[in-house]
């Protein structure tokens, strides 16, 4: 498989500024490459290790790019060996070769140093996804969550070590702009033939890549475990092992395993966010009493199935969830549920407290007596909150008690037995005109 | 010619077998679907399950899965080995102590490798033995959708429905996917051979004898005048109302919204078509009202008899309203009437703006024939009025009924 990034000991030792067109180099390949994606941002640092073999006096490396999306103002070397004897002198990024630099090395050590090469790179990019699977009873869950990793950089990266940063990071110029400036190509996509040579190309290195592992007596016979550690306000998750992602692939691997998750159904009726009908939750949290809480869990997709207990699965919901941090909550939304009906009715409205401005109606209150009857046809009991929000001066009355979640929100959590119903009455007062004094719900008790 | 969209293949050049790095002869078998259970159970997502017996190597495999010119939803793929064969019969996976310590399936997946612009993935799966195993491919399909329909029959009295409830089943997901198990949810599962671009209507169940109420509604300031001639008449619509529960023969399941065609069983033996309505969704205990159309022979007028200002203080005032209905019913039946009557739109048209929902109360003239209902509020109060049926009398005329809803709204300004 073609390399696009290149480095490159040139032994002809002539003025860089002069036009040469005959060059003699040694390619010397990497020893080894750690990728470190970031999630929010297209940016990927990559970090090279190679052994290069240096003379004494002036010496030049030569890196190349070609049809990459590497940032030259991010290359970077690194002496590995011999640091006191070996001194960068320069970095020169000729004009008439786009994607390319030369490093002039003064050596005073002859043989092979290592040396490390940075950059960042875009084109590689990872995402999360989650796979929740509730038992038939609806009481616990196996929580899979699995990092897929994309590689859209034009470079092959062949048994790469791989982190990935969980956290939002600042970048005053994207990466892939920097790439593209002065007339870069950048890679194109491939063509259908082209497709198929790579498809297979890339199973062969599969292959190429597992049989060489066997040969070691080493191959794999479990999935890449994920170490998962905090630095300053992000997390890095570092796949263990190493990695083959050919361009163009994405290879998706876990790193949540969890089983027996306990969870807590909740039925929500909020019109204002849900729509009009009650919708069920699953919520549970990310932290050791529900088996999870070692990392935060990134930004991804969640699919909710339900295990039929016949060896398929019933799909609940899909949902992207946003960042949750250890210990917070993860609510997943599954819609309306045919089996819990809610109804809600306004009777006995009655007018009282008028108030007069030149023999006009400019103040009043009014009370109506609501009832919210909530029915469960489950075989369980339900757990049923209840949210509304009301506009201007109310005084709010009910025999069940009742909390206000903001100024102008009552909210109250009923136990609804199986297959029966509740009923939430409530007495409400509102003053209206030049009665109203506030702008907020008040609790009578 | 149908084609087979969807392929699976255990590329049997396993890895990890003691074949040399390079230039392996590669062998891909093809595992046919041994069972394909489809999953309507979700109004949104169509869930397909297949079963397939792929044959594992020690080591490595690599499964490729891959679908052309059918719109699998690539993130919903979900790979599950089951079971081993043993000998005629399949055991459950086991799980087994790994040297870390670890615990793990005997088959597990590696990892999953998706190539460029295409349709497909690779698992790369780990077999701790040469087995056969049974693995459940699942996925959301997209063009495989389901809908409900009703067919009701009446008995001639229409005091009964035998009602039918289908599911239709519409592939049009590019896929043939032979006999597959189908379920909806509730009811019984259903084993069909389904096609690409097959539309398949089946019979998810049966009510006899449910019993049903026929209804005649009438609502002045929904329809308004009947027409030039009758300007204080309005149309009277005829419904049937099913109550979903067991005591009415029902109450199995929600019915899901749906086309309902309506038949009534005829003196000889067949049937007439009565119409067709769109049914909404109905809970267990609620109530499924189907439209039938308009009623010739329930006639129903409405007449303001007084309308009086009562004032309170300045431009505060209650309205009090006598309403008179006249009521025939030329059917050889008994009926029942249900008026609806909307009183903030009453009160606004005679008494000023209600502010809301009217305050309100009765008044004396009210009839004390009329039954009174709140379904729908206290707003809203729906008036029921029973009819006799016309007399059997060939010169005797059509009594009218006549009934009186005596209103007081009160402070209106």
């Amino acid at each position: 498989m073609k390399r696009n990034a290149i480095i490159c000991a040139v032994l002809l030792t002539a003025v860089v500024a002069e036009a040469k067109n005959v060059d003699l180099v040694t390619l010397p390949g990497r020893d080894s490459v750690q990728l470190t994606i970031y999630n929010s941002e297209d940016l990927t640092l990559a970090k090279e290790t190679r052994y290069v073999t240096l003379k004494k006096g002036a010496n030049q490396l030569q890196f190349s790019w070609a049809n990459t999306l590497i940032d030259p103002s991010s290359v970077e070397l690194r002496l590995l060996d011999h640091v006191d004897q070996v001194e960068i002198a320069d970095t020169v990024f000729p004009g008439q070769k786009p994607q390319h630099l030369i490093w002039n090395i003064e050596s005073k050590f002859e043989g092979q140093v290592k040396m490390e090469v940075t950059y960042f790179t875009s084109g590689l990019t990872w995402s999360m996804d989650y796979v929740a699977i509730s038992d038939p009873d609806e009481t616990m869950l196996q929580f899979d969550g699995y990092v897929r990793v994309y590689n859209n950089s034009g470079e092959e990266y062949d048994n790469a070590e791989i982190r990935l940063i969980v956290g939002k990071i600042n970048l005053v110029e994207k990466i892939a702009d920097l790439a593209r400036r002065r007339g870069i190509p950048v890679p194109l996509e491939p063509s259908g033939p082209h497709r198929l040579m790579q498809r297979d190309a890339v199973r062969k290195a599969f292959a190429d890549a597992e049989g060489a592992a066997d040969d070691m007596d080493a191959s794999r016979t479990e999935a890449a475990g994920i170490v998962k550690e905090g630095i300053s306000e992000y997390f890095m998750f570092t796949v263990e092992g190493s990695e083959t992602i050919p361009n163009g692939w994405s290879k998706r691997m876990q790193a949540v395993d969890t089983e027996d998750v306990t969870f807590d159904i909740v039925y929500r009726m909020r019109a204002h966010q849900y729509g009009p009908r009650p919708v069920r939750f699953f919520i549970w949290r990310n932290d050791a009493e529900h088996k999870l809480g070692d990392s935060p869990l990134p930004d991804g997709q969640v699919n909710l199935f339900r295990d039929n207990g016949d060896d398929g699965l019933s799909f609940l919901a899909r949902q992207q969830i946003r960042y949750v941090p250890i210990k917070a909550e993860i609510e997943i939304n599954l819609g309306p549920d045919d089996l819990v009906v809610y109804e809600t009715n306004r009777a006995n409205v009655k007018r009282f407290n008028f108030s007069f401005h030149r023999n006009r109606v400019n103040g009043w209150d009014e009370t109506a007596h609501w009832i919210d009857t909530i029915r469960n046809y489950r075989t369980k009991p339900i757990t049923f909150e209840l949210r509304r929000v009301w506009h201007g001066d109310i005084d709010y009355d009910s025999e069940i008690k009742t909390t206000l979640f903001d100024y102008r929100t009552p909210e109250v959590t009923l136990t609804v037995a199986a297959r029966s119903k509740k009923q939430y009455p409530a007495t409400v007062t509102q003053h209206h005109g030049v009665n109203a004094k506030q702008n907020r719900v008040k609790l009578k008790r | 010619m149908r084609t087979r969209t969807l392929l699976i293949a255990a590329l049997a050049a396993a890895i990890g077998v003691s074949a040399p790095a390079f230039g392996r002869i590669k062998l891909a078998t093809l595992p046919v679907r041994e069972r394909v259970e489809i999953r309507l159970d979700n109004p949104h997502f169509t869930l397909v399950e297949e079963e397939r017996i792929v044959p594992m190597l020690k080591g490595t495999n690599m499964i490729d899965f891959s679908w052309s010119n059918t719109a699998i939803d690539k993130n919903s793929i979900q790979f599950r080995p089951i079971a081993i064969r043993q000998g005629k019969k399949f055991r459950p996976i086991k799980t087994v102590d790994r040297p870390s310590g670890a615990k793990a399936l005997e088959i597990r997946v590696i990892n999953v490798a998706y190539p460029p612009n295409e349709n497909a993935l690779v698992w790369e799966v780990y077999s701790d033995e040469p087995c056969a195993a049974k693995v459940r491919v699942s996925y959301v399909i997209a063009n495989l959708t389901r809908s409900f329909s009703y067919r009701a029959l009446a008995n001639r009295d229409e005091t009964f429905l035998t009602l039918r409830k289908y599911i239709q089943l519409r592939n049009y997901s590019g896929e043939d996917f032979g006999g597959s198990g189908v379920w909806a949810g509730f009811g019984p599962k259903f084993h069909k051979q389904i096609g690409h671009q097959e539309d398949i209507k089946i019979l998810l169940h049966k009510f006899d004898k449910v019993p049903v109420e026929k209804t005649f509604t009438f609502d002045w300031y929904t329809h308004g005048p009947l027409n030039p001639d009758k300007p204080l008449a309005s149309r009277v619509l005829m419904h049937y109302r099913l109550t979903n529960d067991e005591k009415h023969g029902l109450g199995l399941f929600p019915l899901q919204p749906g086309k309902v065609r309506i038949f009534i069983a005829d003196s000889r033996g067949g049937e007439a078509f009565l119409g067709e309505d769109w049914a909404a969704l109905t809970p267990l205990d609620d109530k499924m009202k189907l439209y039938l159309g308009e009623s010739r022979d329930v006639v129903c007028t409405r007449t303001i008899e007084s309308n009086q200002r009562i004032d309170v203080r300045g431009n505060l005032h209650h309205q009090e309203i006598v309403l008179k209905y006249e009521i025939e019913n030329f059917k050889d039946k008994p009926a029942t009437l249900q008026i609806v009557e909307q009183l903030n739109r009453l009160a606004r048209e005679y008494g000023g703006d209600p502010h809301g929902d009217v305050e309100w109360e009765h008044g004396a003239k009210t009839s004390k024939e009329i039954r009174f209902e709140f379904e729908h509020g206290g707003a809203l109060p729906m008036l029921l009025i029973d009819l006799p049926a016309r007399p059997k009398d060939k010169d005797a005329k059509v009594e009218k009924v006549v009934v009186r809803f005596h209103v007081i709204i009160k402070n209106l300004w």
